[in-house]
């Protein structure tokens, strides 16, 4: 058996291939003046520079009022640079504690989501039984229901049934809108999943358990990711369905700082909004620089 | 480790992928199920693999039923069609998935030695992805390998390689064999590939096996159309029995009074009588084509060329009968097609419109050009009869068009 990898001195490796042609000027003689031509060569990067400034441009907004020192207790003019709130974050009285309730509710809805929401996937993406079609298309019904009107559905539900509204309600309406997020999320990668691969691991020794978590978990996992933080970012910031079904002692941070924005919205708003902001940002590039590393490595 | 498959059949809703099925696979042989797409081969391995499980039969290994085992419980391992190596483990952790999960974790030299002998040693550390087509199918073996099943499963193990590859890894995988001395079962649509690599070939046919043998008596002697047309190519000629009983079965071709001789066992059909109708066929390199004008007449018994002269020396060795003479048709060249190594003939006969005819690439006759009248001969011992009821193209590539 001979190996396929490139010998040094074989013809592909001697035989330098014909240089690449030269950019050839411009046809015709009537060659258009340098600016234009330059512009004609950069103006998909030109187009691309000002969507990322467009979407970007609001995010810089906040990061820089973050350092506003402002006169009264509205935010919204340019006074003078200051690392006031970025020194004392929870200087302003409950916004901390609606903080700490937005991550906890954020993290379970995002734990109970994903875990209905992969099992869901799985049943819907590998299984043929009564009612698939109906499921697999009721899934998406949360998505394209606005969410004012399933928000006050489901408080009119809990007010009826007698359920005191809070913790509970909020975390329930949470992980039932996330739910169909993660399903869609991590169906669309179980589909695309070898069902050779368990049974190569049924094959090689492996119980069903051990199939699932060796084989089907592990190749599952960018989707389950994905759902899971779709899940934490779509409960953590949501108002309108929190609105509906928190108590009067359950106020979350978006819901704060609407309250806020009545009275004046203090800086330490933008100094979570930025937090939040780079923390997203350096997840994403964490993950790509660890899947650049392994393409390198291997 | 012996496989016996007793009553062995598999039913998908309404449609049957494997009717009852026997079939006794020796140890330490080299099996090759047979067939086109479609004809229940892959569902039997499956069937021996567990991952299938029978509507009915049973499955011994050696003598114990394993019917009722799951995969992971039987000492069998699988070479997957396309490989199936887990993407997101490196080479050496794919192949020693199978050990690790029977709790062996001292599992390196094991390793090493494996991707020795299928020649990746260096390329350990890589993912599947990084590698090209052959090195994923030299993996896929060393994972199956590695665990020292007691017989291994290959499922089109070859199909995704290019020709020259897949050659190379044919005697590859046939050195393997030979040296690790475990049952092969491999299945295959590649009549080449099974012919080359397997002792026993069991051609599968809609469910059934048609025919099981060694692929020289597979070849030599089919008995059904399916089996003539599928291995190789078959001329087969509609004919009537003007004599029976005898050593030697004397026919006519329908319509003609071209009249054609084999040996009464080479036929395949059940109790030939007079007046009953065979289909006779015969291999396209047994015929010797010789231009209308040399031909030395009716019933002549030698051949005056090399290649016939040939022929009689491999009759001899084989021990078949000498003496009777030569069959012969007369046809007009078709087409002519050079294949290098032979020159590939279609002739027009009155009783076969497209005879095929095969000439080693040896000493030309430059006159044996499209519209050419031609004389055919092939021994008698060369041709077989097959049971005229059947439809007479089955198995060739139009029909599966």
């Amino acid at each position: 058996m001979t190996t396929t990898g490139k010998h040094p001195g074989s013809p592909a490796a001697t035989e330098d291939p014909a240089p690449p042609p030269r950019r050839t000027p411009a046809r015709g003689g009537t060659s258009a003046p340098a600016p234009l031509r330059w512009l004609r060569r950069n103006a998909v990067v030109l187009a691309g520079v000002a969507s990322l400034c467009y979407l970007l441009l609001p995010n810089a907004v906040v990061m820089l009022f973050s350092f506003n020192k402002p006169a009264g207790r509205f935010n919204y003019e340019w006074r003078m640079f200051s690392t006031d709130a970025w020194t004392d974050p929870c200087g302003v009285a409950d916004m901390c504690g609606s903080l700490g309730l937005s991550l906890q509710i954020a993290l379970l809805a995002t734990v109970f989501a994903t875990a209905f929401g992969t099992f869901a996937a799985f049943a819907l993406a590998r299984y043929r039984f009564r009612g698939k079609g109906t499921g697999n298309a009721l899934i998406f019904l949360p998505m394209a229901m606005p969410e004012v009107v399933m928000g006050a559905s489901l408080g009119t539900l809990f007010l009826n049934t007698r359920v005191a509204f809070g913790f509970v309600t909020i975390l329930i309406a949470h992980i039932m809108f996330c739910l169909s997020f993660v399903v869609v999320a991590v169906k669309a990668r179980v589909m695309s999943m070898d069902p050779r691969l368990e049974e190569a691991a049924r094959d090689l020794y492996a119980g069903p358990l051990q199939t699932f978590l060796r084989v089907t978990l592990p190749l599952a996992a960018p989707g389950i990711a994905a759902g899971a933080m779709l899940s934490f970012a779509l409960s953590f910031d949501d108002f309108i369905i929190t609105q509906f079904n928190a108590g009067p002692s359950t106020v979350t941070f978006p819901m704060f700082v609407w309250g806020a924005a009545q009275r004046g919205v203090p800086v330490q708003v933008n100094v979570i909004g930025t937090a939040m902001f780079l923390i997203a940002v350096a997840v994403v590039l964490g993950g790509q620089i660890a899947a650049g590393r392994r393409r390198r490595r291997g | 480790m012996t496989i016996t498959l007793s009553g062995v059949s598999k039913v998908f809703g309404d449609f049957t992928a494997v009717h009852p099925l026997d079939l006794t696979i020796p140890e330490g042989s080299f099996f090759a199920l047979l067939g086109a797409s479609g004809c229940g081969k892959t569902t039997t391995l499956r069937m021996i693999a567990g991952l299938e499980e029978p509507t009915g039969g049973t499955v011994l290994l050696g003598e114990e039923d394993i019917t009722a085992l799951p995969p992971h419980k039987r000492p069998v391992n699988t070479v997957f069609q396309n490989y199936a190596l887990f993407p997101h483990l490196d080479v050496a952790e794919n192949v020693a998935f199978g050990l690790r999960r029977r709790g062996i974790t001292s599992v390196r030299k094991q390793v090493e030695e494996m991707l020795e002998l299928v020649e990746l040693g260096p390329l350990a550390g890589r993912k599947p992805r990084q590698l090209s087509g052959g090195q994923q199918q030299r993996v896929a073996l060393a994972r199956a390998l590695i665990n020292r099943p007691r017989v291994l499963l290959l499922d089109e193990p070859l199909g995704a390689l290019d020709l020259k590859l897949r050659r190379q890894m044919q005697l590859e995988l046939k050195r393997i064999q030979t040296e690790v001395g475990i049952t092969f079962v491999h299945v295959t649509h590649d009549q080449e590939e099974a012919m080359t690599m397997a002792d026993t070939v069991a051609v599968m046919n809609a469910g059934r096996v048609e025919q099981l043998g060694a692929p020289d008596e597979l070849y030599e002697r089919p008995r059904s159309t399916f089996v003539a047309n599928f291995l190789g190519t078959s001329n087969l000629i509609e004919a009537e029995i003007t004599e029976a009983g005898g050593e030697e079965l004397v026919l006519k071709a329908t319509g003609t009074d071209s009249v054609l001789r084999l040996p009464a066992e080479r036929c395949a059909a059940p109790d030939p009588q007079t007046g009953g109708k065979l289909l006779v066929g015969v291999r396209p390199e047994k015929i010797s084509l010789t231009h209308a004008e040399d031909d030395d007449g009716e019933g002549a018994g030698t051949q005056a060329n090399g290649t016939g002269a040939r022929r009689g020396a491999v009759n001899g060795a084989n021990g078949e009968g000498n003496g009777g003479a030569d069959n012969r048709l007369t046809g007009r060249i078709r087409d002519a097609g050079y294949l290098g190594v032979s020159m590939q003939y279609v002739v027009d006969s009155p009783v076969c419109p497209e005879f095929s005819v095969y000439e080693q690439n040896v000493e030309r006759d430059a006159r044996l050009t499209p519209g050419a009248d031609v004389v055919l001969r092939w021994r008698p011992a060369h041709t077989f009869a097959l049971d005229a009821t059947q439809d007479a193209d089955a198995g060739t590539v139009e029909e599966a068009l």
